[in-house]
């Protein structure tokens, strides 16, 4: 088993966002940290962004469709660019953002870069994960952990505006609102209306303006709406009681705010006008790219200021989202685990979660919990694989550890016969030798995975890649993420 | 009797009182008055029956009076294990830190001097013997005595223990008993299980009493075994007296250097848990067996 | 020479002058272990009374270690000064006794014929010295040094802030270190011992603590105590380094076993004067403490407080910024209780004043150990009022990283107030300025970590 201490990953983040599509390619090192006669502890320890692409206009077939072969065509050019070829790609993320995250377009893109985005690459969407992305590719993450200050990072691109709050490094709220600089469109340039999106149109009805596609307008007629989709926008973080506007906008429920906001950091493609220094004066300012964006970031500056938000700079602005995505997106499993190399990479494995709060002591009671999970469950995704999720045994004792095994192995018989393999994932760190106690408790020859010191609760499906530093840790790809389920 | 007698009192005022408030003579206020000044004169006494106690407050609780940003400082008492945020009483520590630090150090002398209990050697149903060291107080002052068995320790070892297996399992005090009583209890059968379904075969694990790390070698030497594990206590810290390591080597001799042990240390609940830590040592004493080296010579074949 | 004395009506007789100086010794475990202390009290007292009627001329024809087989009794000899060695080699030991204790003798006069003497002198003398006599003796003493500040002004008491952690995180020093500060601790030098001993580790700890040194204004110096050769490497590769740290004991042998020669600290202190990022002239920081040659078994039968000497010997050589004394850290073996660490402290602070060395002291204590905090707390008192240059300040006293207890920041802060001494000048401007400090005394801001968080 060759061992050395660090290793290099290539990973891809790509975001397919309403408006624009972007791809970064980074490296992660990935490194063991535990000094001599420690047990080994692999973290990732850097990450460095080694390829941006250019910004894309999202290619579309029509207004909700995305143009997935097209999406490849771009990959493909840029893989040429930065000098890399698919195989070379380990691991990393396609997010799927704003209005085009729409089932169909999700598996169009899947389908069209199969071959193209490497061996580990997933879909993920939802508007919580890209939230947090966006907010550690901007750099909110780490201020919030660096100055010890709350700091809410909202991501507003083309069509949503994506909250997330950061204490200590650590995600702990995120919303999504359906504000953009995008939901009308102009005539570059110029100042007839050539689209009006639903969310505009409800904001033109509450604020009672009259505009129509095919209209020209003038700043003092946009202005008001605008003026509102920002105040909008400011409100989620005031107060947890919103305007009729506010609540209809709303496409997640609304932030906590559990924590007492330092400072806000604005990312996305708006971001750029809210730190702007002048405001734009005329229509042919506002729809340089063809919507209204310019005049939404000036208007969310000044809705922010009035409401007494400290405004900080974030790192990277239009690219926060797609740099979070390729660099934050793979998480590492702790470093003594229990595995089968041959079993991974696995895809898509559904995340089982059986025990509600304390697991019990008896392996009789344990199987009676999972057995019940499992029928409830399986009537509806018969035929894929499942992890189940715990946070930890009742206790840290051998003996409790291993009613636990014999408790997992009774309760997913049914299971074991249609020779899947058993996937633990544990919070505790308690993976080897939970897996040990599996094996010396199970009568026949077992395909086991158990790994640990990762949390999974929040997710829905995960992907685990090969193993890597010798077999030492997994990555793991969490996929859609809610706090207040 | 006092309180009795007290009791009693309690209630012929009370219904003088009530007697004289019925007829108008005291108002409810002077009533009350009276009665809470009867009631001082009652004795408090201890009730040892109750489950309240005096206990330390959460280690993680910031205890600085109006701090410039009280977030920042709890977040750099979670960077560190070290005591910081702690406050003061003008240049001194407040009181709970004191006590705190007093008790930390209290629990680490108590886990060097005090010896592994006899009823904890009983339960785990071990073989007990010892090192030349005859006390602590040798054991500290004297190394080399903690570094072999002493004449009656080899010879029941000789006389009792299996030979020729592939693993002994040693339980060595060290610097710490309490390492071995917090941790032997999850970590040897951890360890028993994953060597044994692993089809490795191995002598009965025992305790050696004021041991150190080469008294191993000692133990090989009479068994002729091919791997001897030592679970030793750690020197405890004021952070933890319960940190156990594990030294491994493969057939000692006469020219074995330090380099040639394989360690692992920090066993404990804070660092890699006990059980974990025995289905990690189950791989590390596999590794040994199959490369027939241990230590740096082991790392040189990876 | 006579090796010969009688204490009431019982004779003693010695074989040679390391006898009789390992015999003079109070009682220490170290000097058991090695079976060379005196066996009855009355055999010590002996050992005294011999030593005390020896010339400085006897003990300079006696090294306990040969010139010709031990580089650190080359480094003594050669460093000596003859002229005022002739002057004084007719003194016993005795008189060399009164002589520093007498009123008419100044700190300068000690220091002038400091010079003269051996490292041997030194011991012999402090061996019949009590506790009061050591604390006379060493407050007379003032060296001072230069690095980026200046260490030693009279008034002044200084403290290296100690910030280490546990596996080498950069955030978790830095959290520690702010507190420091805020007790006003990190006068004499920022110093981390690190975990891992390379250059990675080191350079990424020097970066980080010059950089905060530089974004806060904070006139001190910084230093990692890794390996002396790792700290060049690192200087090599451009880390900057105030003061190279180095652990340094009185014999060849158990300098080899440091993997240290005069050869190499040569080679570092030239390194430091070209590449260092310090002022100086002053840029070494040494580490010492009885016993180290024992617990490396390379003592070759010289006592504990003798090879310390010696070490100081060795170390005057390269006039350093800070040498510091670590007789508790060393372990049971060779000081097992708070008692004798006491002791062992005043000693190793009056024989390296008398050296002529900037001295500091970790009056510390290791859990396997029988000393406590109350040990502790009467040591660091003692040589406070004796003058140690300065001593650690670690959080909450207790150090996480090398599980040992040493003085707090709570115990720095108070250790100045009861003796009413300062912080080194540029460092008390500094901490007014951050309003840590009002008029010597802490102020209601002070032990807040988190002023440096705004």
């Amino acid at each position: 088993m060759p061992e050395s201490n660090n290793q290099r990953i290539t990973s891809v983040g790509i975001d397919i966002g309403t408006t624009t599509t972007q791809l970064v390619i980074s490296q992660l090192t990935i490194e063991n940290t535990a000094s001599g006669s420690l047990v080994p502890h692999v973290e990732i320890t850097d990450k460095e962004v080694i390829h941006r692409s250019q910004i894309y206009f999202t290619p579309l077939i029509d207004r909700d469709l995305v143009n997935a072969v097209a999406i490849s065509k771009i990959l493909e050019s840029e893989y040429k660019a930065a000098g890399l070829s698919p195989e070379m790609i380990d691991t990393g993320a396609v997010i799927i953002t704003g209005e085009t995250a729409k089932k169909e377009n999700a598996k169009a893109i899947i389908d069209a870069l199969a071959g193209f985005a490497g061996d580990f690459v997933v879909a993920t969407a939802g508007a919580n994960l890209e939230a947090i992305f966006a907010g550690k590719g901007s750099g909110a993450a780490l201020y919030s952990s660096e100055r010890h200050q709350v700091v809410v990072n909202i991501d507003v691109g083309g069509g949503t505006s994506n909250y997330a709050t950061f204490f200590e490094g650590k995600a702990v709220d995120s919303s999504c609102i359906n504000v953009g600089g995008h939901l009308i469109e102009f005539e570059r340039h110029g100042d007839r209306i050539t689209y009006i999106s639903e969310p505009a149109k409800i904001a033109l009805q509450i604020t009672g303006q009259r505009l129509q596609v095919g209209e020209r307008v003038t700043l003092p007629q946009l202005r008001p709406v605008v003026q509102a989709m920002a105040a909008s926008v400011v409100e989620v973080l005031k107060t947890p009681l919103h305007s009729d506007l506010t609540q209809k906008l709303l496409m997640t429920p609304p932030l906590q705010l559990g924590h007492q906001i330092r400072k806000v950091m604005i990312s996305g493609g708006v971001a750029d006008y809210v730190y702007a220094e002048n405001q734009p004066t005329t229509m042919t300012e506002v729809t340089a790219f063809g919507d209204f964006g310019p005049l939404l970031g000036w208007e969310l500056k000044a809705s922010l200021k009035s409401a007494g938000f400290v405004l900080e700079k974030p790192n990277e602005t239009v690219r926060a989202t797609v740099i979070g995505t390729g660099t934050q997106s793979v998480n590492l499993s702790g470093s003594t685990i229990h595995l089968q190399e041959t079993t991974l990479p696995l895809r898509n494995v559904m995340v089982v979660s059986p025990f509600s709060a304390i697991i019990p002591e008896t392996p009789l009671k344990i199987a009676e919990i999972i057995r019940n999970e499992i029928i409830r469950l399986q009537m509806d995704h018969s035929e894929g694989v499942v992890a189940i999720a715990m946070k930890g045994p009742r206790t840290m004792s051998f003996s409790d550890i291993n009613s636990l095994a014999q408790g997992l192995l009774l309760g997913l018989q049914d299971y074991i016969v249609k020779d899947k393999p058993l996937i633990l994932v544990i919070e505790a760190d308690c993976g080897k030798v939970l897996g040990q106690c599996v094996h010396a408790s199970a009568n026949r020859l077992l395909e086991v995975i158990c790994i640990d010191q990762i949390e999974v609760d929040n997710c829905d499906y995960i992907d685990i890649g090969k193993p890597l530093m010798g077999g030492r840790v997994v990555p793991v790809v969490l996929k859609t993420l809610v706090f207040n389920r | 009797m006092g309180v009795e007698n007290n009791e009693l009192e309690k209630v012929i005022i009370q219904s003088v009182m009530e007697e004289l408030a019925r007829k108008g003579l005291l108002s409810q206020k002077g009533k009350d008055h009276m009665m809470s000044a009867a009631m001082m004169d009652t004795p408090i006494v201890p009730n040892l029956q109750s489950e309240e106690m005096v206990t330390f407050p959460p280690q993680e609780e910031m205890q600085i009076a109006n701090p410039f940003n009280a977030d920042a400082v709890r977040a750099m008492k979670k960077l560190t294990p070290a005591r910081i945020g702690i406050g003061r009483a003008g240049t001194r520590p407040k009181t709970m830190s004191l006590l705190r630090f007093l008790a930390d150090h209290a629990v680490a002398q108590d886990a060097v001097f005090l010896d592994v209990s006899e009823e904890f050697l009983q339960r785990m149903n071990m073989m007990s013997v010892q090192s030349a060291a005859a006390s602590k107080d040798e054991f500290l002052q004297r190394p080399e005595l903690g570094r072999r068995l002493s004449e009656e320790a080899a010879k029941s070892i000789a006389e009792k223990c299996e030979k020729n297996v592939q693993v002994q399992i040693l339980i060595v005090d060290g610097l710490s008993s309490s390492a071995i009583e917090a941790n032997i209890p999850d970590l040897l059968p951890a360890l028993m299980q994953g060597l044994k379904s692993s089809g490795i075969k191995v002598g009965a694990p025992f305790f050696i009493k004021n041991g150190r790390v080469w008294v191993q070698d000692h133990v090989a030497s009479i068994v002729n075994c091919d791997v001897v594990i030592s679970l030793i206590g750690e020197r405890p810290g004021l952070g933890t007296a319960e940190s156990l390591s594990a030294y491994m080597i493969y057939r000692p001799d006469e020219n074995t250097v330090e380099a040639d042990r394989t360690v692992i240390s920090n066993i404990h609940k804070g660092g890699i848990p006990p059980a974990e830590a025995g289905a990690h040592l189950t791989d590390v004493i596999k590794q040994i067996l199959s490369a027939k080296a241990s230590g740096v010579k082991l790392n040189q074949q990876k | 020479m006579i090796l010969k004395a009688k204490v009431y009506n019982k004779i003693f007789a010695f074989q040679s002058l390391k006898e009789v100086m390992s015999k003079a010794n109070e009682e220490k475990s170290g000097d058991e272990l090695v079976g060379i202390a005196a066996k009855s009290a009355s055999e010590r007292v002996a050992a005294k009374l011999v030593l005390s009627n020896l010339t400085l001329e006897d003990i300079y024809n006696n090294p306990v270690i040969p010139y010709e087989e031990d580089e650190v009794t080359r480094a003594i000899y050669d460093g000596l000064n003859l002229r005022i060695y002739q002057e004084i080699k007719s003194w016993t030991v005795g008189y060399l006794r009164e002589y520093i204790l007498d009123h008419k003798t100044t700190g300068e006069n000690l220091l002038h014929i400091s010079r003269g003497l051996t490292s041997e002198m030194i011991a012999a003398v402090a061996k019949l010295m009590s506790t009061m006599d050591l604390v006379c003796g060493s407050k007379k003493l003032r060296v001072q040094s230069h690095c980026n500040t200046t260490l030693g002004i009279p008034g002044t008491l200084a403290f290296r802030c100690q910030p280490n952690h546990p596996t080498d995180s950069v955030e978790g020093m830095l959290a520690s270190l702010k507190e420091g500060l805020a007790y006003g601790s990190g006068d004499a030098v920022i110093g981390i011992n690190p975990v891992e001993d390379n250059v990675e580790t080191v350079s990424r700890l020097l970066d980080t603590v010059k950089n905060f040194m530089i974004k806060w204004e904070i006139p001190t110096q910084n230093c990692v105590l890794a390996h002396v050769t790792t700290q060049m490497k690192a200087i090599e590769k451009g880390a900057p380094v105030d003061l190279v740290f180095q652990s340094i004991a009185g014999t060849h042998k158990a300098n080899d076993a440091f993997g240290v020669s005069a050869a190499i600290l040569d080679e570092a202190f030239a390194l430091a004067q070209r590449k260092g990022s310090a002022t100086g002239p002053n840029l070494m920081y040494f580490e010492t403490g009885q016993g180290s040659e024992v617990s490396l078994d390379a003592h070759l039968g010289v006592d504990m407080m003798t090879l310390e000497a010696r070490t100081y010997g060795f170390a005057r050589g390269y006039r350093p910024f800070m040498t510091n004394n670590v007789s508790g850290f060393i372990g049971p073996e060779t000081i097992y209780s708070g008692r004798e660490v006491i002791r062992a402290d005043l000693e190793d602070l009056f024989m390296g004043k008398l050296h002529g060395l900037p001295m500091g002291i970790a009056p510390c204590y290791t859990n396997h150990m029988k000393a406590d905090q109350n040990d502790q707390e009467m040591g660091t008192l003692l040589c406070a009022m004796a003058g140690s240059n300065f001593f650690m300040g670690v959080p909450g006293g207790d150090d996480v990283m090398l599980s040992y207890q040493d003085t707090s920041y709570h115990d720095d802060a108070s250790t100045r107030e009861i003796l009413g001494l300062r912080p080194l000048p540029e460092f008390e401007q500094w901490l007014e300025k951050m309003g840590i400090l009002e008029n010597g005394k802490l102020t209601e801001r002070a032990g807040d970590p988190s002023i440096f968080d705004k």
